[in-house]
């Protein structure tokens, strides 16, 4: 738009030039005098209780300050949303991943030695790896104080009468859909330095998306130590990536927490890659049975899934994701009649996480998929089909989401012209969509889902801007500083952000669910307006004009139009502060969107607003090899407006080539609960000579609730990518694939099993 | 331990070392150069890559005594001694090359390595030499287009 | 991740190399590249107390091509051989496998052909960190008894996955190995044991110096399947070399190798002389030499890298076949 100043423009990345120069401080590269390096023992077992345990031979060890095991973790240090999981396990161990012992020594190097010097006996119990499996009666328990490995936490919902459309439906289609365990794969490992002060007062750096949780539950943590009263501060250094993975604190920071303690000294931990993969979270992995329906005419009546979700052994809030999968089942597409069912199941495998999308992926996924199914039994063409039976501004959906911006209808017109511009179609090439739905302004999945943003003017025309929001490479600060530029007229470079310490940074519910630039951007202009409105009214004064004649722009004020009265905005601060009675101008404003927390039956506008997008994608298909390959990405989305262009594509490019990995070659592959692939040779990311060309047509449709109008964008890269590529290859050699990655292996094992029944 | 004399970033160094030191652990534990990285230690992410006599290598796997009196750039060594970015670490900034920044200086080593050598490289000859270096948050696009547009900011050179 | 200690030996001659070599065989391990040895003794796969680095012996990097022979120091890293007109003349197949190895950034400028064919065999039941390994029962490549790719088994099953390994056996090449005292010259057919143990047969005290291809006027290609684009070792790979009769529009001669399938590279001799007077049009017997080759590997391979059993053994015929087509595409130009 273009009455922005600064809104809306390509500014670069902030921090990208310290970061170009290798001058960024990453949690690898932070160092404290007298500092320790800790290392963490894991499980040589997937399940199996711990008969003995020697550290004497460890300890013995030159270097070495201090060993910790289960019986050292006080009795309420407890991670996660089910608070089940002790960071260091006692008597029995449930997955590979599971911390049995940690060292705190002089070097890394002793650390490690240590590790090998410590013996453990283990009795071996059988496992249990898969969910459909660890769901029957005679299964064994993942938790023997539980009487099923099914988790108490049902997501049931039920709208409309199911049954009744399936029975008036004209066509109906029916699928099972699987995906499988992906990971972040941050380029920056996890890690965090503990240390306290003489007065039990603990100061943590670590690379979290969460710092006011984090503070939280390391408050919780030092108060099951007995440190009742004391202060945590969450520091936290350049994020070396993100992606959902740090929106849970974890046991390799409690353990840090305890070593510091124990040794009183500052102690640090740092994966390295193998541990990244072992020892981190996954998405979760879904089993999903789908039934829809539609009229002669297309229309989809019902939609109807049962879901079972691999919950491992522990509960991070990987097992609250049906909560967000809820969205597209309820909500892509006018549907009146949903059911929805999902179960998490214990099992010995890691336990997952937030990743990219929340549950999103796994549920367009089959939703998507089965919409081609459906759309061709109906003999109606997809692109058609998702037309017929789009969202549009206005509507309320089944779960009372209140669609207030909707383009999807721009997107699928955006996808189609793209997509149909080259000409006839090839032996083997083929072409598919999908669509999505996000959350675009917040979501309440906490009691709070609000931001608190401080704005401190200096007097040389500068903002500080203390946010709770997180920057970790998606680019918040830019997002902060170019609203609260644009609000006070001054340029990008006059306002430095400041995310990085609980200590001057206010409350915000972390960096999740593409809510930072609505509800961090919305804190931020809020604390904007107050600056400027005490700066109209001061400059009146000033200017002797009325408050509302004046204007803010180019690091002046002035009457538009009269010279005369013209100011530049440090001298007017500094005439403010240097006046008898003088003051400085600083603002507070805490955002919280009116959200709904989801009711019992969990109907409630979870957020303020909808992101929509569609993805289409040209494949060709090797039909002797099943390989995959893909010709043309499209990639359209409804944003809102842009807040800066530059970053938002950033974000589609990144999210579609994390969803082509996801659709196409990423798998932690485990065997009998044991990853056997913890490397980024074994693990299939997409390198430099893998990208695809992306087109990311950028819908706007100015939301009257967001900052200028912007929606979140964070996630929906990689939300409907599987589905697109599944859709491509169905169309390209007749062959649908339901499990998730869509290898070659699957692709040619399809296409040879389709030859043998024609 | 064993003495051996480099050229760094046109610096004349001496340094004892141990043989089973990597120069990735020279550079960053023992000398505090802090920008190139260990994405994974085994030669398969790039995020340590550091230029070896115009030859961008990934110093994880490559030992420090065989440093020994070659010439090694690292990402320290790129903008020029005024603070002014080297057209490259420029071009990577303003086309949004850059997200979360961990693969970043390995990326521009290679980066330039590839542009010393072929200053007018293709978007071919950029994915090739860019193909051991992973970036998991830009989905490389904007990285290509970084490289590209420095081909004429004298990013060449 | 740091490397375990060792002592470091720099020599500058060929000769001193050998007399190290001699003093230190069974403790050492030779370092050219280090894309490989490093990553194993980062893993904890190996821990030789000395290493005997090549890096001063420029003698042993040098592409020689006269009438009848190109030959290729051992030392010489994979981005020379890329680079070398005639080695991507007259020995294509070795030019497109070094060009798939790796990402350019180490294996190309890093790697050399040496390091390439003497890359130890994998298993992913094997090339694992310590403590996973720690967790079960050794293999017979860690000392034990067992073979988790196949049960059963009275041996190790590790897999070859070496491109330049299998390019050059199709192109028919011979390696030659040095001691102290001592030069000796074997086919690369005949170089490999039965046992993914060691499945070198070359001695401690050996040294590969040299690699020598026949330049015989024939026509060779490489194929090769793997997830990506780059970074993977193949899950399957084909190397062949044809000579075309006079007239140009038959077979005189044939050699067909599969890769990645066994414990060594697999030369298939009778599919390659089944090949001999057909046709270049003849695609049928490309099938089949393609069906054969699936044939022979699927009695060995195992399901140890990565990708399914099924997938390797379907795909293996393909690759031999596309080899085919390419050469006797590159046969009738010439």
């Amino acid at each position: 738009m273009s009455e922005y100043n600064v809104v809306g423009k390509r500014i670069p990345k902030i921090d990208a030039a310290q970061k170009a120069m290798g001058r960024a401080e990453y949690i690898q590269d932070v160092k404290l005098p007298g500092m320790l390096y800790g290392k963490i023992l894991y499980s040589k077992h997937a399940h199996a209780r711990i008969t003995r345990m020697d550290l004497s031979k460890a300890l013995a060890l030159s270097g070495v300050y201090t060993i910790l095991t289960g019986e050292d973790v006080p009795e309420k240090m407890r991670m996660g949303f089910y608070k089940d999981n002790p960071p260091l396990k006692k008597d029995k161990v449930f997955s590979f991943r599971d911390e049995v012992a940690a060292v705190a020594a002089k070097t890394p190097e002793i650390a490690k030695k240590a590790l090998e010097l410590i013996e453990i006996d283990y009795e071996v119990l059988p496992g249990i790896f898969d969910p459909e499996k660890a769901m029957e009666k005679d299964s064994p328990l993942v938790h023997e104080n539980t009487k099923s490995n099914v988790l108490k936490l049902p997501w049931k919902l039920h709208y409309g009468d199911v049954d009744k459309a399936e029975k008036e439906a004209a066509f109906v289609v029916e699928g099972r859909f699987t995906t499988t365990w992906v990971t972040h794969c941050c380029m920056g490992t996890s890690g965090a330095v503990a240390s306290f002060d003489a007065a039990d007062n603990l100061t943590i750096y670590t690379n979290t998306q969460i710092p006011s949780l984090a503070q939280k539950d390391f408050l919780e943590a030092l108060k099951a130590m007995g440190l009742k009263n004391k202060r945590a501060r969450v520091i936290k250094p350049i994020i070396g990536g993100g992606f959902g993975s740090k929106l849970d604190t974890y046991a390799y920071e409690h353990i840090a927490i305890l070593l510091a303690h124990k040794c009183r000294k500052p102690v640090k931990i740092v994966f390295d890659r193998p541990e990244e993969f072992i020892a981190t979270s996954t998405r979760q992995p879904t089993v999903t049975h789908i039934k829809q329906g539609c009229d002669k005419n297309g229309k989809l009546l019902f939609r109807d899934i049962r879901m079972v979700l691999d919950n491992g052994a522990h509960t991070s809030w990987g097992a609250t994701t049906p909560s967000v999968m809820m969205m597209p089942i309820t909500s892509l597409y006018r549907v009146d009649n949903v059911r929805y069912d999902a179960k998490c199941v214990y099992t010995n495998n890691t336990y997952s996480q937030a990743m990219r999308g929340y549950g999103n992926p796994q549920a367009t996924f089959a939703i998507e998929s089965n919409i081609d199914m459906l759309a061709e039994k109906a003999g109606i063409d997809p692109i058609e089909f998702r037309r017929i039976n789009r969202n549009h501004p206005g509507d309320v959906t089944p779960q009372n989401f209140k669609i207030t911006t909707c383009g999807l209808d721009l997107c699928l017109d955006a996808v189609e012209k793209e997509l149909r511009k080259s000409g006839t179609k090839e032996k083997g090439v083929g072409i598919g969509v999908a669509s999505l739905i996000h959350v675009g302004g917040g979501a309440r999945i906490y009691k709070s889902d609000g931001c608190g943003v401080i704005i401190k003017m200096d007097d040389y025309g500068k903002a500080s801007v203390f946010t709770g929001g997180t920057d970790m490479g998606q680019g918040l600060d830019n997002i902060t500083a170019q609203i609260v530029a644009e609000e006070l007229g001054l340029l990008v470079e006059d306002v430095h952000v400041v995310h990085t310490d609980t200590d001057v940074c206010p409350w915000d519910v972390g960096a999740h669910a593409s809510r930072s630039t609505f509800v961090a951007g919305n804190a931020a202009l809020g604390a904007a307006k107050k600056i400027k409105a005490q700066l109209l009214e001061l400059g009146s004064k000033e200017l002797k004009t009325t408050p509302d004649s004046l204007m803010l722009k180019d690091r002046l004020i002035f009457v538009p139009g009269d010279p005369e009265k013209s100011m530049a905005i440090d001298k007017l601060l500094r005439k403010i502060h240097f006046s008898p009675g003088g003051t400085m101008l600083v603002s507070d404003h805490f955002f919280d969107p009116i959200n709904e927390n989801m009711g019992p039956d969990y109907k409630g506008n979870m957020s303020m607003t909808y992101t929509f997008g569609v993805h289409g994608v040209k494949v060709r298909v090797d039909e002797e090899t099943g390989k995959v390959e893909v010709l043309e990405y499209v990639a359209a989305h409804d944003v809102g407006q842009a807040i800066n262009p530059l970053l938002l594509e950033g974000q589609v490019y990144g999210g579609v080539v994390m969803g082509l990995g996801y659709a196409l070659s990423e798998e932690v592959m485990h065997v009998n609960g044991k990853n056997m692939n913890p490397n980024f040779r074994d693990y299939k990311l997409f390198t430099a000579k893998d990208a695809v060309k992306i087109i990311a047509p950028v819908i706007q449709t100015p939301d009257k609730d967001g900052p200028f109008g912007a929606k979140g964008i964070g996630e929906p890269g990689c939300v409907p990518t599987a589905p697109a590529i599944a859709n491509a290859i169905y169309d390209a050699v007749g062959v649908r694939i339901t499990t998730l990655p869509i290898t070659p292996e699957k692709v040619l094992a399809a296409l040879m099993e389709k030859k043998k029944n024609h | 331990m064993t003495i051996i004399n480099f050229k760094l970033n046109n610096d004349l160094i001496e340094y004892e070392i141990k043989d089973h030191w990597t120069l990735l652990h020279l550079l960053r534990e023992e000398m505090g150069l802090i920008g190139t990285k260990e994405g994974c230690g085994n030669g398969e992410c790039g995020a340590c890559t550091v230029i070896v006599d115009k030859l961008a290598i990934n110093s994880c796997l490559y030992l420090a005594i065989d440093a020994d009196k070659k010439t090694i750039e690292t990402i320290e060594g790129l903008a020029s001694t005024d603070g002014k970015l080297h057209p490259l670490q420029q071009s990577f900034v303003d086309n949004g090359g850059i997200q979360c920044g961990f693969c970043s200086p390995g990326m521009i080593m290679s980066s330039k390595a590839l542009l010393d050598g072929n200053p007018d490289a293709t978007r071919e000859e950029i994915k090739h030499a860019l193909a051991g270096n992973i970036c998991r948050c830009t989905g490389y696009l904007q990285i290509f287009e970084s490289v590209e547009a420095a081909k004429h900011t004298g990013g060449a050179k | 991740m740091r490397l375990p200690q060792f002592d470091y030996k720099g020599p500058d001659t060929l000769e001193k190399a050998l007399d190290l070599l001699s003093t230190h065989a069974q403790d050492a391990k030779i370092l050219a590249g280090g894309t490989d040895l490093l990553v194993r003794m980062k893993k904890g796969l190996i821990a030789p107390k000395t290493i005997i680095s090549l890096k001063a012996l420029n003698e042993l990097s040098y592409i020689k091509k006269d009438k009848n022979t190109i030959r290729i120091g051992a030392r010489t890293c994979l981005a020379d051989i890329i680079a070398s007109d005639s080695v991507r003349k007259e020995a294509t197949a070795l030019s497109t496998a070094c060009e798939r190895v790796g990402a350019v950034t180490i294996q190309h400028f890093r790697g050399t052909i040496g390091g390439n064919i003497l890359q130890d065999n994998r298993c992913f039941h094997y090339n694992q960190s310590a403590f996973h390994r720690s967790g079960r029962q050794a293999c017979h490549k860690d000392g034990g008894k067992i073979c988790y790719a196949r049960d059963e088994s009275d041996r190790c099953n590790s897999t070859c996955q070496s491109d330049g390994a299998t390019a050059l056996m199709a192109l028919g090449a011979k390696l030659v190995l040095v001691s102290k005292g001592n030069e000796r010259t074997v086919a690369l057919t005949d170089f490999y044991t039965t046992d993914g143990i060691m499945p070198f047969a070359m001695e401690p005290t050996e040294l590969l110096k040299e690699i020598i291809i026949p330049v015989e006027g024939g026509k060779s290609s490489y194929q090769r399947l793997a997830y990506r684009s780059a970074i993977d070792y193949p899950i399957v790979c084909a190397g062949v070399l044809l000579k075309a009769s006079a007239k140009k529009d038959t077979i005189e001669d044939a050699r067909i190798v599969v890769g990645a399938m066994g414990r060594a590279p697999l030369f298939l001799a009778k599919e390659s002389s089944e090949l001999k007077g057909k046709s270049f049009t003849d695609t049928k017997a490309f099938q089949k030499a393609g069906n054969g080759a699936m044939n022979s590997a699927s009695t060995f391979a195992v399901h140890n890298v990565g990708s399914t059993l099924e997938y390797r053994c379907a795909t293996v015929s393909e690759m031999v076949f596309r080899a085919l087509q390419e050469a006797v595409a590159e046969a009738s130009k010439a």
